[in-house]
C-alpha cells in the first residue's frame, strides 16, 4: 500500500513499527491498537471470570426477566405497625416468582407468596402478613395506591446490572462465564484446523504432483462450501461439547489454511536462499522446515487471527441453531436462542447484551487480524 | 485453441470432480464419523428392533463401499431417499422443492440489497480515497462482518418489528390462504404476475427485514471488493484519458470506471454466494422463513437423517452450479477469458 508520506528508512522490528505506527501507518495501526485492547479485555473477563461475575450464571437468582438496573426489593409495612426492618419471625407476603420471593427464600424469611392478580396490600391488612416485600421500581406507585402504608428502611437485595433472562438468571455474570466457553472453542477450533491444515499445506505445496492436485481439489471444494452448513452437518452427526463442536467447526476452516501455506510455499520455494540451501546440500525436510516454514509464519498468525474471528461467528450461528454447547454452560449463541422467542414481548435486554458481546469479540480478532497484515505483510491484504 | 465453446465444455467437466468431492464429503460426514445419527434419532430406551429396523431401511446395516455406491446411484436419480420423522416416508426431495422457493426469493432480495448497498459504497470509498469517508467505509466493512447475521436479524425485528410496529417478524405472508397462485413460488413474482396487489404488499412487507440482515450482512464483502477493483481501474490509462478529455469527474468514477470494476465483482458474487447460503440459513431461522435452510435445522431437531443429508447435499449442488454459472456469465461478457 503506498503511502503519502513514504519514510526513507522503516523500523524492522514488529515493535518499532507498532510504536512509530500512526504516524506512517494511518488508520491500520488505530484498528490493530483497538482490536488488541478489545482482545485484552476479553481475556482479563476469562481469566478473572470467577471474581468479576456477580452471581453463578446458572443458578436462578432472581424473578424472570428482571430490567436491567433492577432487582433491588423494599419493605412496606402498615403505619405505626412499629416494623424498623427485617427482623426475625417477620412475615412478608410477595409476587410469586419474583425477585421479591427469591430474596425471601434466600433471606429465610418466613413468606407468603401470592399470584400477581392479587393484592398484596389486602392480605397484610387481612393479617395474613406483617408487610410486603416489592421490586423498588414498583414501590413508589404501590405506596401512592395504599397511603396507609411506609417504606422501611433502604432498599436491599441483589441488583442485576444486565437484568435477568427467562429464568431469572443474571446476564451480566452469564456474558461473563459466556465468554470462556467461545473463546475455549474458537481457539481450539483454529488450532485443529491449523495443525491439519498447515502440515499438508506445506507438504502440497513443497513436493507438487498427483498428491497436491488430488489435496488442492479436496481442499477447494470444501472450501467452496457454505461453512456454517458442513459445521452444522458435523455437529449433527457428533452432538454437542467443546471439543465436538471445536472439531465441526474446524472441519470448515482446514481449506483455509491450507490454500494460505501452499501458495506461500509455492512462491517462497522459488526464492534464491532456498535455492542456495538446496545447492549447500540442505535435505528436504531441513529446507522445509528451517527455511521455508518460518516464512509462512507471519502470514499465519494473521490467517489465524482472522480465523478465529470467523469460529466465533460459526460458533455462535451453531449455538443460535440449537446445535452448541451443552444447556448449563453459558453460551452466548445459545442465550439469544432462547432469548428470541420473547422478543415479541419487547423483552430486549436478553438478546442484545450477549449478541453484543459476540460482536466485540469478533472485532477484536478481525480488527487485529486486518491491522498486524498491513504492518507485517502490506502485500497481503489489499489495496 | 482459444475458443468459448471449448472454456465452456472444460468449466462444465471441471465442475463434476467438484460435485463428486462435496457429495463424497457430505457421505463421509453422515456416515463415516464417529456418532450414530440413528441411535441419537430415538429416545433412549428404544426397542433394539425397532432400531435395527430402521437402520436397515437406510440400509445402514451393509457395508459402507455398498452404502457409498448405492448413494451415488440413488444421486444420480435425484431420489434423496424418504424422511424419518416427525412423518415417516415422505420424499426428501420433493420436500426440499418445496423449501427450495422461499430461499431463492430471500437470497435474491439479500443480493439486491448487497448490490446496491456494497457497491454504491465501495465506489464512493474508491472515489473518495484516504478521506474520512473511505475509513468510515473500510471501518463499516469489518464491523457489519463481525456482527452475527442472526443478531442483526433480531435487533431489526426488536426496533422496526415491536418498537416501531413497521414491519412483520416472521413468516412470509400473513394470510396462508392470501397467498397468490403458485407460478414461480416467489410470493412477490407470483403476486405481481396474477396481479394481487394486496398479497405483494403483504409479501413485500414480510420479505424487507430477513432481505435487509442479509444484503447487510453481505454487504462489507462488497465495499472491500468494490473499492479494491475500483482502485485499480481508476488507475488504468483509459481513465486517465478520460479524465484528460474533460470529463466531469463525476462521471468517470460512476460511469467509466464502475463500469469496467463490476466485471470482477459479478465472478466475486458467485463465489460469496455460499457466505449467502450460510447467512441465509440463519436468516431463515430468526425470521421464521420456511426455507430450505429452517427446513435443514428444523429436521435436526427431529434428528431426521434422510432430510439432514438431502438438505445438505442439495446446497452443495447448489454451490457448484452457482459457481459454474457465474464463470459461464464471465466468460460470455469478457472475451479475454478462455482456456
Amino acid at each position: 500500500m503506498s503511502k503519502t508520506k513514504k519514510p526513507r528508512e522503516e523500523p524492522t522490528s514488529v515493535l518499532g513499527r507498532l510504536l512509530r505506527g500512526a504516524y506512517w501507518y494511518g488508520a491500520e495501526w488505530y484498528w490493530t491498537v483497538t482490536g488488541g485492547i478489545l482482545l485484552v479485555l476479553i481475556i482479563a473477563i476469562t481469566i478473572f471470570a470467577p471474581v468479576l461475575s456477580p452471581y453463578d450464571p446458572t443458578v436462578t437468582v432472581g424473578g424472570p426477566f428482571e430490567r436491567p438496573g433492577g432487582g433491588q426489593v423494599v419493605l412496606l409495612a402498615p403505619k405505626g405497625s412499629g416494623i424498623t426492618g427485617l427482623q426475625k419471625g417477620l412475615k412478608v407476603a410477595t409476587f410469586y416468582n419474583t425477585t421479591a420471593s427469591i430474596v425471601a427464600e434466600k433471606m429465610h424469611l418466613t413468606a407468603r407468596h401470592y399470584q400477581v392478580d392479587k393484592d398484596l396490600f389486602a392480605k397484610v391488612r387481612a393479617g395474613e402478613a406483617d408487610a410486603v416485600l416489592i421490586s423498588a421500581r414498583k414501590a413508589a406507585e404501590a405506596l401512592k395506591k395504599n397511603p396507609d402504608f411506609v417504606q422501611v428502611g433502604k432498599p436491599f437485595g441483589p441488583h442485576f446490572i444486565l437484568g435477568t433472562d427467562n429464568l431469572g438468571r443474571d446476564i451480566l455474570s452469564r456474558l461473563i462465564w459466556g465468554a470462556r466457553a467461545v473463546l475455549a472453542v474458537a481457539i481450539l477450533s483454529a488450532l485443529f484446523s491449523a495443525a491439519i491444515g498447515v502440515p499438508l499445506g506445506l507438504l502440497s505445496g513443497f513436493f507438487g504432483g498427483w498428491f497436491d492436485r488430488v489435496l488442492s481439489l479436496i481442499m477447494d471444494s470444501i472450501y467452496s462450501f457454505p461453512g456454517l452448513i458442513l459445521a452444522i452437518a458435523v455437529a449433527a452427526v457428533l452432538g454437542t461439547g467443546v471439543v465436538n463442536i471445536a472439531i465441526a467447526i474446524s472441519v470448515v476452516y482446514i481449506p483455509t489454511y491450507f490454500r494460505m501455506t501452499r501458495s506461500q510455499v509455492l512462491s517462497i520455494k522459488e526464492e534464491l536462499y532456498v535455492e542456495a540451501a538446496r545447492a549447500l546440500g540442505a535435505k528436504r525436510h531441513e529446507i522445509l522446515g528451517m527455511y521455508i516454514f518460518p516464512n509462512v509464519i507471519s502470514t499465519l498468525v494473521v490467517v489465524f487471527s482472522l480465523n478465529v474471528a470467523d469460529a466465533i461467528l460459526t460458533e455462535a450461528g451453531l449455538a443460535f441453531l440449537g446445535l452448541g454447547l451443552q444447556p448449563p454452560t453459558p453460551d452466548w449463541g445459545f442465550d439469544l436462542n432462547k432469548g428470541k422467542a420473547y422478543l415479541p414481548r419487547g423483552y430486549w435486554w436478553p438478546i442484545t447484551f450477549p449478541g453484543l458481546m459476540i460482536t466485540l469479540v469478533a472485532l477484536g480478532f478481525s480488527l487485529l487480524g486486518e491491522g498486524l497484515g498491513e504492518l507485517l505483510n502490506p502485500r497481503l491484504t489489499e489495496e | 485453441m482459444r475458443s468459448l465453446g471449448r472454456y465452456l465444455l472444460v468449466r462444465t467437466l471441471l465442475t463434476i470432480p467438484m460435485i463428486f468431492v462435496l457429495v463424497t464429503l457430505v457421505f463421509l460426514i453422515l456416515r463415516v464419523m464417529p456418532g450414530d445419527p440413528v441411535k441419537s434419532s430415538i429416545r433412549p430406551g428404544a426397542p433394539q428392533e425397532y432400531i435395527d429396523e430402521i437402520r436397515h431401511s437406510l440400509g445402514l446395516d451393509k457395508p459402507l463401499y455398498v452404502q457409498y455406491g448405492e448413494y451415488l446411484w440413488d444421486l444420480l436419480h435425484l431420489d434423496l431417499g424418504t424422511t424419518l420423522s416427525p412423518v415417516r416416508g415422505q420424499s426428501v426431495a420433493k420436500q426440499i422443492w418445496d423449501h427450495f422457493p422461499a430461499t431463492l426469493e430471500l437470497a435474491l432480495a439479500g443480493m439486491l440489497v448487497t448490490a446496491l448497498v456494497g457497491v454504491g459504497m465501495g465506489a464512493y470509498a474508491a472515489h473518495h480515497r484516504r478521506s474520512a469517508a473511505d475509513y468510515s467505509l473500510r471501518l463499516y466493512a469489518i464491523i457489519i462482518y463481525a456482527i452475527p447475521v442472526f443478531w442483526l436479524g433480531l435487533m431489526f425485528q426488536l426496533v422496526f418489528g415491536v418498537w416501531l410496529g413497521w414491519f412483520p417478524i416472521a413468516g412470509r405472508i400473513s394470510n396462508l390462504a392470501a397467498a397468490p397462485t403458485h407460478i414461480t413460488g416467489l410470493y412477490t413474482v407470483d403476486s405481481l404476475l396474477t396481479g394481487n396487489w394486496a398479497a405483494f404488499k403483504d409479501s413485500m412487507m414480510h420479505l424487507a427485514l430477513p432481505a435487509l440482515t442479509l444484503g447487510l450482512y453481505l454487504s462489507g464483502v462488497f465495499v472491500r471488493l468494490t473499492r479494491s477493483n475500483m482502485l485499480q481501474v481508476l488507475k488504468m490509462d483509459f481513465i486517465t484519458a478520460a479524465r484528460a478529455r474533460g470529463i466531469p469527474e463525476r462521471t468517470v468514477v460512476y460511469r467509466h470506471a464502475l463500469k469496467n470494476a463490476l466485471i470482477p465483482i459479478i465472478t466475486m458474487m458467485g463465489l460469496q454466494f455460499a457466505l449467502l447460503l450460510a447467512g441465509a440459513v440463519l436468516t431463515e431461522s430468526t425470521f421464521s422463513w420456511p426455507g430450505l435452510g429452517r427446513f435443514l435445522v428444523e429436521r435436526i431437531t427431529y434428528r431426521d437423517f434422510p432430510s439432514i443429508q438431502g438438505a445438505v447435499v442439495v446446497f452443495a449442488l447448489l454451490v457448484a452450479s452457482v459457481s459454474l454459472l457465474v464463470d459461464i456469465l464471465y466468460a460470455l461478457i469478457d472475451p479475454r477469458i478462455r482456456y
